[in-house]
């Protein structure tokens, strides 16, 4: 009994040694820092009585700071864009997820597949050039609408809200399809035939049935969705022009010209936060209807 | 499908392995942080023919992230560019190294009225580069009457045409100098008055951005740019007529880029070669003749030119000179500013 | 119950709306990198020149150079890392698996800012020059997970009884390992290896808190190129990397799907 789990250790140190440095070890110290105050040019500003800053509640003050009005509309402004672009999403996806799990040739399902998993792991940043390309006052779209004569003057797309929703879409769409497939392929058609026989019509077999069993999928790709969209920055960048932040920006943005790592820090753990805690909820929501895994 | 996968891989590890004039390790190297279009790839070129030396170039566009990058420490940069002020905050910080002028014999060629500045006595830590001013870029068919002061670019009826630098000096330096006051104003009470200013021009604002400028006006995506001069003057001259760069009649900033050695720096040889080539008379007229931007070498004058000699916009007259002003450290007002930007930017 | 002809079309349209969504943008990129114009979108004539000058940009070829190097490295270590944690996790119940479990699934977790950003900090702090070695490391971080996941998922579908089998007919642990096990996970590991390798090609934003001077990867240089105003040959370098992203894909999901039959 002893041997197997010595092995499992032997296999496993490897791991743990490296992500326990490159991995704990940064959380950990990022997790102490946001406690600290950034000096005047930047840097740390050096505490002289420990035990009083951390008395006084001082240590706290870079999370005090984060519900400041102007941060909450940042968070509040993530958080909707988030939703809209899970919502768009869902609304794209589950049309297609269903046409390729329940309708669409045997024959061909693999290839469309395929097509669908492809843009997944493809470049994010090259996807938004994409759109940035397309959008501009000289691009493509605005090309095609004032050359054809449908339009006087270039629509300004690129550089807006509108802009950053496209390509966050965009971006996460092949996230929402895939887990939406899943879930309908996995779907027993004889409980839809049941639901008919039993006399319910098309509409109503969808809502009491089959959106019903689709509910694991779903989850999965609301999460798969929503998760990296909270936390994105490229995008934004990009395709807003540097002009709408959201926690992403911010953050990254702590970090670099800003020079205030204890603000940044506490931002990026209070982002960790609500992942988790997403998370932890997705998890037990799983657990509940019997376990489907993530991955 | 496995085979072709293979094969692809291959060919690319050939081409990046065989291809590329960047790719010689000679084993010297030295570690160049610049801003965007301020260094012309054949001066580079033509420095690692002469001198053996590789050179590695990150860009970046506002001081506050040479800042960010050389507090870090961990950054290896063998030279970088940050502006006046800027120096002045690196300088006490011991962010940058002490030069030894003995090492750079052709330090002779500069123009003195660029030595000795305020924020270096003495060129004790940076030798200059560049200089130039910052003003609007408009185009002149859209954009009437002509422009003549930083209220056009918080102009309502301009909405969604407007650019603006993002870099916190130059953006709040315009609203100051609307408001009449000093671009290095420290008084907490204006410097909030002027985040509001920017607070409410930011739904006009299409974009902020301090690389690109040039060609987003020259495109047509925005019709009036807040800019540095010599890559709007650029623009201007190519433009057959349609643009036109201006220093606004309350003033804009004056500013002179330096070339510093950052604590720490791996390459000292090699940076010093560098910042030794940069003031060739010929290479110095070759980057000016580049990147329009005026330089500090008087013995490269002969060599530039005669249309960028001309151009008032690289070259303005005296009484242009003297409505600009050079940007200062603000010292501890550094906080509040940095804090009012981030909020002008999460706005 | 199925939708009736009239839902049949509207479901399949919409199917080929959304195709040409997720692919004309991909299209238009990799059509216009043949375009001669410059700064317009308006077709010009057909150039292979920006793809001249891409094999001339030394800073581009140096940027792939590092990509190529970086990912090759991380999904070495990655698979070295992952494998072995993958084949304890496929064990029963032992002390530490649920921490083992967790400690896994976080990297994939966290968003990818918080990580670049706890990670420059904390080279910052141990004052370890940022170089190509700290890409490295910071890629080794989030792909060790996406191995060791992956692989376990492809052992949970092995029928333990095999191993059992060669343990009857005498086979020590290691050689179990080497002619049951590895053989029958290779396909997990290698449709993992490609994976990762993909990942971490294209990978930008954690990539841009760490990288050192002289160790920009093609995500990086990339981005600067769009900074400082869009070229054709942003479209060019855009175009190849798809390919090659595609191609590799291509042939994970072959692997994977070939070794299910």
């Amino acid at each position: 009994m002893s041997a197997p789990r010595r092995r499992s250790s032997s296999l496993l140190l490897p791991t743990w040694l490296v992500l326990g440095v490159f991995f704990l070890v940064p959380l950990l110290l990022m997790l102490g820092i946001s406690f600290a105050q950034r000096g005047v040019y930047g840097g740390l500003k050096p505490i002289a009585d420990l035990a009083g800053y951390l008395r006084s509640g001082d240590f706290l003050a870079n999370y005090a700071r984060s519900f400041d009005g102007i941060f909450l509309k940042i968070a509040w402004r993530s958080l909707w864009m988030a939703v809209a672009t899970t919502g768009l999403c869902i609304v794209v996806s589950f049309p297609i997820a269903y046409y390729l799990a329940l309708l669409a040739p045997q024959r061909w399902k693999g290839l469309l597949l395929g097509l669908v998993v492809i843009p997944f792991w493809t470049s994010f940043l090259i996807r938004t050039y994409a759109w940035m390309f397309i959008l501009r006052t000289e691009g493509l779209l605005n090309l095609v609408l004032v050359g054809s004569g449908l339009l006087h003057h270039p629509v300004e797309l690129l550089y807006t809200q509108t802009a950053v929703m496209i390509g966050l879409v965009y971006g996460e769409l092949p996230f929402m399809i895939l887990p939406l497939y899943a879930s309908l392929e996995k779907l027993d058609r004889s409980l839809l035939e049941a639901g008919s026989d039993l006399g319910a019509g098309r509409v109503e077999t969808f809502r009491r049935v089959t959106f019903p069993l689709t509910l694991p999928g779903l989850a999965a790709g609301i999460v798969l969705v929503f998760i990296p969209s909270l936390g994105q920055f490229v995008v934004s960048d990009l395709l807003g022009g540097a002009r709408s932040m959201l926690l992403g920006n911010l953050i990254q943005n702590q970090f670099a010209v800003a020079r205030n790592q204890p603000f940044g820090s506490a931002l990026a753990f209070e982002l960790t936060a609500i992942v988790l805690l997403l998370l932890l909820g997705y998890a037990a929501l799983a657990r509940r209807r019997g376990g489907e895994d993530l991955l | 499908m496995k085979k072709i996968a293979i094969l692809m891989t291959l060919a690319l590890l050939a081409v990046a392995c065989g291809g590329g004039k960047g790719s010689k390790p000679s084993g010297k190297v030295v570690n160049i942080y610049i801003w965007t279009n301020y260094l012309p790839q054949e001066v580079v070129d033509e420095f690692e023919r002469r001198t053996g030396i590789h050179a590695n170039v990150d860009t970046f566009d506002s001081n506050e992230a040479v800042l960010a990058k050389l507090q870090s420490g961990v950054a290896g940069y063998d030279v970088a560019v940050p502006s006046d002020y800027m120096l002045k905050i690196l300088i006490p910080q011991g962010l940058v190294q002490p030069l030894d002028h003995g090492r750079l014999p052709h330090l002779k060629n500069l123009d003195p009225r660029f030595l000795n500045q305020k924020y270096d006595p003495g060129n004790g830590h940076s030798v200059p580069y560049l200089w130039g001013t910052t003003g609007i870029g408009y185009d002149q068919k859209k954009i009437q009457p002509p422009v003549d002061s930083w209220a056009a670019l918080f102009e309502p009826r301009h909405a969604g045409r407007i650019l603006m630098l993002d870099d916190q000096r130059e953006a709040f330096g315009a609203a100051l100098r609307l408001m009449g006051k000093s671009v290095n104003e420290k008084d907490p009470a204006i410097l909030r008055q002027a985040a509001e200013r920017l607070k409410k021009q930011k739904p006009l604002v299409r974009t902020y951005n301090s690389s690109d400028f040039a060609n987003l006006l020259a495109a047509g995506d925005v019709d009036l740019s807040q800019g540095y001069n010599g890559e709007l003057a650029e623009a201007v001259a190519k433009s057959s007529g349609r643009l036109a760069y201006v220093i606004p009649k309350e003033g804009g900033t004056l500013w002179i880029d330096n070339l510093a050695i950052p604590k720490g720096a791996r390459n000292l040889d090699a940076a010093y070669a560098f910042l030794d080539f940069v003031m060739l008379p010929e290479i110095a007229a070759r980057i000016v003749n580049h990147v329009h931007y005026a330089c500090a070498n008087r013995a490269a004058l002969p060599l530039i030119d005669a249309k960028i000699k001309a151009d008032p916009s690289i070259y303005p007259p005296q009484e242009i000179l003297k409505r600009c002003e050079l940007i200062e450290d603000l010292g501890e007002t550094t906080q509040l500013l940095d804090q009012l930007w981030t909020e002008v930017k999460a706005q | 119950m199925t939708p009736g002809r009239g839902a049949r079309r509207l479901l399949a349209a919409h199917t080929g709306l959304v195709y040409l969504f997720l692919y004309a943008p991909i299209a238009i990129l990799m059509v216009f990198s043949f375009n001669a114009a410059r700064q317009t979108a308006f077709w010009e004539g057909f150039t292979f020149d920006w793809y001249r000058r891409l094999l001339d940009d030394g800073l581009l070829l140096h940027a792939l150079r590092n990509s190529l190097e970086v990912a090759g490295v991380t999904t070495a270590a990655a698979v070295l890392l992952g494998t072995p944690a993958a084949l304890a996790l496929a064990r029963p119940a032992f002390r530490g698996k649920r921490a083992t479990q967790t400690l896994l699934y976080l990297p994939v977790i966290i968003p990818e800012v918080v990580l670049g950003a706890a990670l420059v900090t904390f080279f910052g702090a141990i004052h370890w020059q940022l170089s190509i070695a700290t890409v490295v490391i910071a890629h080794v971080v989030f792909s060790v997970s996406y191995v060791a996941l992956v692989v376990r998922a492809r052992l949970a579908g092995i029928d333990p009884a095999l191993e059992e089998a060669a343990r009857d007919l005498g086979a020590g642990p290691f050689e179990t390992f080497r002619r049951v096990t590895l053989p029958l996970a290779l396909p997990g590991i290698v449709a993992s290896a490609l994976l990762v390798f993909t990942l971490s090609i294209d990978d930008y934003v954690i990539t841009s808190f760490v990288a050192g001077v002289g160790a920009t990867t093609l995500p990086l240089h990339i981005y600067s190129m769009l900074k400082v105003g869009v070229t054709p040959e942003v479209n060019a370098v855009s175009t190849l990397l798809l390919a090659v992203t595609i191609v590799l894909i291509a042939a994970a999901h072959r692997l994977l799907q070939e070794k299910e039959n």
